[in-house]
């Protein structure tokens, strides 16, 4: 007992320590006001800690500070409510990204032609970049005649806004398909796979030199043939497939999304990492920039396809029921109506916002936790954290595990986004605060500590709900008659506050290992 | 006998650190060969020239006919190489089991190897559950080389093993290296040279980045102007 009390009394304190705190903060309120500002520090803590989690993974085991994060949970976001609200851009963008990605999944097949090609050093590099302007040229040229049903910025009745409030509001606008005009399916299928392919040829042969030697087998084929097969049945069956999403229960719809945004999040993930990050790990400087250029560029692109306004995504049918019953004040009447709000001890707390995403945000964390603690994966990262040279003597390709881990943390991110977006609206601006709450909550539990993370999440959640709350009914000053209402902009910086105090006391944060 | 390793005249070079100036030395097959030289020689870097954590820039590294040179190091360690680092790198974050376990390179590895492992190194079946480095230095040491143990490595190399150790461990230490180096061959990298001269067949003396020397354990402790010459005083 006196052991284990020892041996975690760092732990101890520190639980004492909040929980002080939160008896503090909670006793100038009613229990209501209480109830509704955990719950919410809790959906905030998480949406934080997907992001979080993310960055202190590849951070402790690539040694990149992804300064892009905050934006790729934005793209999550904006991800997520096109397959929600525009299922059929959805499903025409499909098409090309498949074959784009079929076309450079071979790639190990033209590292081994490009090593047959002999041209002498300098020849090869001129061709390899002439072919590789000629074949994103043309590949550019045939996606600008690519049929994609979309949505027009300067036209309000079709603007995103339009279709989410029409979603809303249960009447969803079914818009025109895009149709073959410009140029013929046919056409475009294997234009787009040849010129992809031939842009992949030309950088393997650039690459040709540093390329390591694999062994070819059926799979290398198969993965790429599943994209193309999949490509060309998403195009023949493009307008079955648009309609029945349209007629889709929202809630299967809405997972879908989800999943769409992580695989997009994972994918995005694993693109940066073998193309952008990876030749710079022994110029840290040059990928910090890189992020965080990244990150500038994304925002940019989202703001001319998604245009700047702030709207919403949609939530699904088992998060809005009202009327009759609802607000529930039992579980039978909340699973029965699907109220999108619940009585607790007299407060209305929305069930998506403030019970559905903390709950997800409790899974992640165990599934990500289990992950690491049992899965030989998670073994590995947990020793190449502390020294890759030892893991990699041991005959295991971290590299792998690099690219692994960035696509699982950028996943995170995108997961985040989604999962957000239906509480928080979507805005080209809305990564860049959450990318600062991350990183403030990360320097709080400690920068590659798991356990830190969420730790750390949940306290800056908490932190600026309760600031928000303590905002609208204000502070009485103990001796004065007067009130303290902490302003809008005290919000951010009770948490840096707080980062600041726990820097002094616990230089590695309070969960993180000294160095 | 042939050579198991070949390392041909190697020049290495740490971040852009020109390190290793021409080091060249043959270990056979079956033998336990001993790096020697002052602090700061190359010996260390010697080892992880050859495992491509260095980065060899001329010369080249054979491994059982093999030219590793340029690879990746997961892909030489793979051949079978078994790597025991200087102050060991255990992994904090494991417990004694997952630092056996990390290093299988298929399946059940560590299965087959139990009773192996255990018989050579009976603590460690004690304190499978403890995390790595709550280990006293021993214990650690001797989780390191089981570590090397785990895949079926037909190369060890061990650099400073009796690295702050106290003398019966060193012991210890001697005895189990010893018994191994039956069935797989051993580069020892050595500061202690009792220990290396108990131990090794073969010797190779390493200064200032070159192998100057090299020959039979047995010749080299008849010349004690050769030992005082390049380790100082024996
Ligand atoms: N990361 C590094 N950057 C620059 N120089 C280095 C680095 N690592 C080693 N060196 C230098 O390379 C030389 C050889 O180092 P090495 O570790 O191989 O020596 P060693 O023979 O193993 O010495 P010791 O007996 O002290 O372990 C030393 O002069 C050292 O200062
Ligand atoms: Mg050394």
């Amino acid at each position: 007992m006196k052991t284990t009390l020892r041996k975690n009394s760092k732990a101890i304190i520190i639980l004492v320590v909040i929980a002080a705190f939160l008896f503090v903060a909670a006793r100038g309120m009613s229990g209501k006001d209480v109830i509704i500002t955990v719950l919410r520090g809790f959906s905030i803590g998480s949406v934080t800690f997907l992001v979080a989690a993310g960055f202190s993974l590849i951070f402790g085991l690539l040694d990149v500070l992804n300064l892009s994060q905050g934006t790729l949970y934005m793209i999550g976001a904006y991800v997520g409510w096109t397959v929600y609200v525009r299922p059929d851009t959805f499903v025409d963008v499909l098409t090309p990204i498949l074959l784009i990605l079929a076309g450079f999944s071979l790639s190990s097949l033209w590292e081994r032609f490009a090593k047959r090609i002999q041209l002498g050093a300098k020849p090869q590099k001129i061709a390899a970049w002439v072919m590789i302007l000629v074949g994103f040229g043309l590949l550019a040229l045939i996606l600008t005649r690519y049929p994609i049903a979309s949505w027009d910025l300067n036209n309000y009745s079709q603007s995103p806004i339009t279709y989410s409030y029409m979603a809303d509001q249960g009447m969803p606008i079914i818009p025109a398909e895009a149709v073959f005009q410009k140029i013929s399916p046919f056409v475009a299928v294997i234009g787009i796979l040849v010129t992809s392919s031939l842009s992949a040829f030309s950088i393997a042969l650039l690459n040709s030199g540093t390329a390591t030697t694999e062994t070819a087998n059926w799979r290398k084929y198969f993965v790429p043939g599943v994209l193309v097969l999949v490509g060309v049945l998403a195009l023949v069956f493009n307008a079955r497939i648009t309609s029945w999403m349209y007629g889709m229960n929202s809630n299967w719809l809405f997972v879908i999304a989800i999943l769409v945004s992580v695989i997009s999040g994972v994918g995005l993930g694993a693109l940066m990492e073998t193309t952008l990050i990876r030749p710079l790990y022994s110029r840290p400087i040059y990928q910090l920039m890189l992020t965080l250029g990244l990150g500038t560029i994304g925002v940019q692109i989202v703001q001319a396809v998604w245009g700047r306004p702030e709207f919403v995504l949609p939530k699904p049918a088992l998060f809005t029921g009202t009327g009759g019953v609802c607000p529930a004040t039992n579980l039978a009447d909340l699973f029965e109506n699907h109220c999108s709000t619940i009585l607790l001890l007299g407060g209305r707390v929305r069930v998506y916002d403030e019970i559905f995403i903390p709950i997800v945000g409790i899974i992640v964390l165990i599934v990500v936790w289990i992950l690491l603690k049992r899965s030989r994966i998670g073994m590995i990262i947990r020793a190449g954290v502390q020294d890759r040279q030892m893991v990699e003597a041991l005959g295991i390709n971290v590299r792998r595990v690099f690219t692994l881990v960035f696509a699982l943390g950028v996943g995170l991110a995108a997961f985040g986004g989604a999962l957000a977006a239906p509480s928080s609206g979507l805005t080209p601006m809305m990564g860049e605060k959450l990318l600062l709450s991350a990183l403030i909550a990360l320097a709080i539990g400690g920068l590659t500590s798991f356990p830190g993370a969420a730790l750390g999440s949940l306290l800056v959640g908490l932190i600026q709900q309760f600031m928000i709350k303590y905002g609208q009914i204000g502070i009485p000053l103990p001796f004065t008659d007067a009130v303290f209402k902490p302003s809008p902009p005290l919000v951010p910086a009770s948490t840096v506050l707080l980062m600041v105090i726990v820097l002094l006391i616990l230089p590695g944060g309070l969960l993180g290992t000294k160095e | 006998m042939s050579n198991i390793l070949e390392v041909k005249n190697i020049h290495s070079f740490i971040n852009q650190y020109h390190i290793l100036q021409n080091v060249d030395f043959v270990v056979p097959q079956g033998s336990i060969t001993a790096l020697l030289g002052r602090n700061g020689a190359g010996k260390t870097t010697t080892l992880k020239s050859i495992l491509g954590l260095a980065s060899v820039r001329q010369g080249s590294v054979i491994f059982n006919g093999r030219e590793v040179q340029g690879m990746p190091p997961y892909e030489i360690a793979a051949l079978g190489i078994g790597f025991v680092p200087e102050h060991r790198a255990i992994f904090r974050d494991l417990s004694v089991e997952e630092n056996l376990k990390i290093a299988e390179r298929s399946k059940g590895d560590l299965d087959r190897k139990r009773e192996f492992i255990f018989n050579l190194f009976p603590d460690l079946k004690k304190f499978l559950n403890l995390r790595g480095t709550e280990l006293s230095g021993g214990q650690q040491q001797m989780l390191a080389i089981a570590r090397a143990l785990v895949a079926d490595n037909s190369l060890l190399l061990i650099d400073e093993p009796s690295e702050g150790l106290a003398p019966v461990i060193i012991e210890h230490m001697i005895n189990v290296i010893r018994q191994l180096s039956e069935r797989i061959t051993v580069v020892l990298v050595e500061q202690n040279f009792l220990v290396a001269s108990k131990l090794a067949e073969y010797f190779v003396i390493i200064e200032e980045g070159k192998s100057v020397e090299a020959g039979l354990m047995k010749d080299l402790e008849a010349d004690k102007a050769m030992i005082h010459r390049y380790l100082g005083a024996a």
